[in-house]
C-alpha cells in the first residue's frame, strides 16, 4: 500500500508491505519504506496509491487533516504543529489533545522551501552552506526579500550570507504566522533546513519532527486511529 | 425592461415607493458578481463587493439606484453612491438605521443549506420570503456578510447558522451592531470578510475572541482556502 503526500517539489511516500523505485528510498522500518521523489516524476511511475493529499488532483485527503492525524503519536497535549514546505505553510494548535486553532497560508508561498531551494541554484550554493545569522531580511512578501538579498549582496555580503539572513526572516514570519508559540514540532522539508532550524530557535524550542507527518496521518485516518 | 439597481438594505419605505413608482421594473442585486468586465474606475486591490456596484451599474445602466450609505452598509457605500452620480445615474441614498421592522430570526437559524440561507435573506430585500423553515440547533457558525463567492457556502453542513451582517438583514435591522458582533458561544465559528472590507476588523476580532475561523477572500476561493474551511469543520 502507498502513501502519497504530493508536494510541489518534492513527494513524500511510505509504502507499506511493498517496495517503490530504490534509488528514492531514504529510510525503512519493519514493513514501512520511505521515500522522497521529485514531484514531477510521479506521474510517471505506475503506481497504485492508496491515499493521496497534497498538490495534485487526485489527492484525496485534505492536507491539514493528515497533519493533525499524523503528528498526535508525536507530540504533547498542548502543542503547536508547523508544517513548512515548499509552497505554503500551515500549523494545528493541540490544547488538552484537542484541536484548537490552526491556520493555512494559502496564497503568499513566495517565501517558502521552493524560494530558497531556486536561491541556492541560483547561486550555485548548497543547503549546508547557510549558517545562522543574527540579522534577518523583513520577508513579509517574498519577493522583496529578493530584492533584499541583491543589495545586500551588491552591497559586498557573499551570497550565503544574505540567505541565510533571509532564510532568518522566513523563520521569524513562520514563528509569528504560528501565533509566537514557546515551542513549535516542525513538519515538512525544512526539518532538514539548519539554518532555518538554528534560526527558528532563535524563538522558540524546537522539536523535529520530519517529512513524512503527513503521509503518517493518511496511514492513520486509514486506520482510523485519531479522532478528529 | 427597465432596471432598478441597489445593494446592502435600502430603507423598506424607499424600496415601497421606489416600487410603485416603477411596478414593472426589474430589481437586480448590484452586489452580485455577475463576471461583467472591470471597468478600471477602482483601484485593482479593492473591496469586490464595491467592484461588482460598479460594473453591474455601467453594464446594466439601471433607472435608478437605491443607494445605502449609512451604518448599515459601510463607508464604501457612501463613496461609491457619490461616484455613480458623479457618472451620470440617478442615485437615491438611503439610510436604514431604525429598528422599526425588526423580525423575528426563522432562515439563519433553520436547516435548509447554508447557500439558500443567504441567497433567501438578500432575496427577501426586494420579495418578502413566507416560507417556514424548520429549525435546528447550530453545529458550525457562519458570520458576514454574503460572499462575492457564494459557492463556499456549500461546504457548510445544514445546521450552519448565520450569523453577522447577514443575521441583521433577515432580522430588518441592517444597522444593528449589537446584533451583528453576535454569535453563539461554543459554536465553531467561520468569521468571513470581503478582502479590502472594513468589517474585516470585526471578523478577526470576533474569530479571536470565539475561537473561530478567520477567512478573507479576495475574489474567488481558491482550493487551499475551501481546504482550510474543510478542515477547520472536520476538527472542531
Amino acid at each position: 500500500m502507498i502513501y502519497l503526500d504530493a508536494g510541489t517539489t518534492y513527494s513524500k511516500i511510505i509504502a507499506i508491505n511493498e517496495t517503490f523505485d530504490s534509488q528514492y528510498l531514504v529510510d525503512s522500518n519493519l514493513n514501512k519504506s520511505y521515500y522522497i521523489i521529485p514531484s514531477a516524476l510521479i506521474k510517471k511511475q505506475n503506481i497504485e496509491i492508496k491515499k493521496a493529499c497534497g498538490h495534485m488532483s487526485n489527492a484525496n485527503e485534505n492536507e491539514i487533516i493528515a497533519l493533525a492525524n499524523g503528528c498526535k503519536n508525536y507530540i504533547d497535549s498542548d502543542a503547536t504543529v508547523l508544517d513548512l514546505g515548499s509552497r505554503d505553510a500551515k500549523w494545528i494548535r493541540f490544547k488538552n489533545n484537542k484541536f484548537h486553532d490552526m491556520d493555512w497560508n494559502t496564497s503568499c508561498a513566495s517565501s517558502t522551501g521552493a524560494t530558497v531551494e531556486m536561491l541556492l541554484k541560483f547561486y550555485n550554493l548548497k543547503r549546508e552552506d547557510l549558517i545562522f545569522n543574527e540579522e534577518k531580511f523583513a520577508v513579509t512578501c517574498g519577493i522583496f526579500g529578493l530584492e533584499k538579498i541583491m543589495d545586500d549582496i551588491s552591497n559586498g555580503t557573499d551570497a550565503k550570507t544574505a540567505i541565510s539572513k533571509f532564510v532568518h526572516g522566513i523563520a521569524y514570519n513562520a514563528w509569528n504566522f504560528a501565533k509566537k508559540p514557546n515551542k513549535i514540532y516542525l513538519s515538512g522539508g525544512f526539518c532538514e533546513n539548519k539554518c532555518f532550524v538554528d534560526s527558528l530557535k532563535h524563538y522558540c524550542k524546537i522539536e523535529l519532527l520530519g517529512r513524512f507527518i503527513l503521509c503518517e496521518g493518511l496511514i492513520n485516518s486509514d486506520k482510523e486511529l485519531v479522532n478528529v | 425592461m427597465s432596471i432598478i439597481g441597489f445593494w446592502g438594505y435600502p430603507n423598506p419605505k424607499l424600496i415601497e415607493e421606489t416600487k410603485r413608482e416603477y411596478p414593472n421594473a426589474e430589481w437586480i442585486d448590484l452586489d452580485i458578481d455577475f463576471q461583467y468586465p472591470d471597468k478600471n474606475i477602482l483601484p485593482e486591490s479593492y473591496c469586490k463587493i464595491i467592484k461588482n456596484i460598479i460594473n453591474n451599474a455601467i453594464e446594466l445602466k439601471p433607472i435608478k439606484i437605491l443607494a445605502p450609505i449609512g451604518k448599515d452598509k459601510c463607508d464604501s457605500g457612501w463613496f461609491v453612491a457619490q461616484i455613480l452620480k458623479d457618472l451620470g445615474f440617478n442615485v437615491e441614498e438611503s439610510i436604514f438605521e431604525e429598528f422599526t421592522y425588526k423580525q423575528e430570526l426563522k432562515i439563519c437559524t433553520s436547516n435548509i443549506p447554508l447557500y439558500d440561507k443567504i441567497t433567501i435573506i438578500t432575496d427577501n430585500i426586494i420579495k418578502l420570503d413566507k416560507n417556514h423553515y424548520e429549525q435546528c440547533k447550530p453545529k458550525f457558525g457562519f458570520w458576514g456578510v454574503p460572499p462575492n463567492d457564494l459557492e463556499i457556502l456549500k461546504l457548510f453542513p445544514n445546521e450552519t447558522h448565520v450569523y453577522g451582517w447577514t443575521r441583521c438583514v433577515e432580522a430588518k435591522t441592517p444597522a444593528d451592531i449589537e446584533l451583528e458582533m453576535f454569535v453563539d458561544e461554543g459554536v465553531p465559528t467561520v468569521f468571513y470578510a470581503q478582502a479590502f472590507c472594513a468589517k474585516a476588523q470585526l471578523a478577526k476580532y470576533l474569530a479571536d475572541k470565539y475561537n473561530g475561523l478567520y477567512i478573507d477572500i479576495d475574489d474567488y476561493a481558491n482550493n487551499s482556502i475551501k481546504a482550510k474551511i474543510e478542515a477547520f469543520l472536520r476538527l472542531r
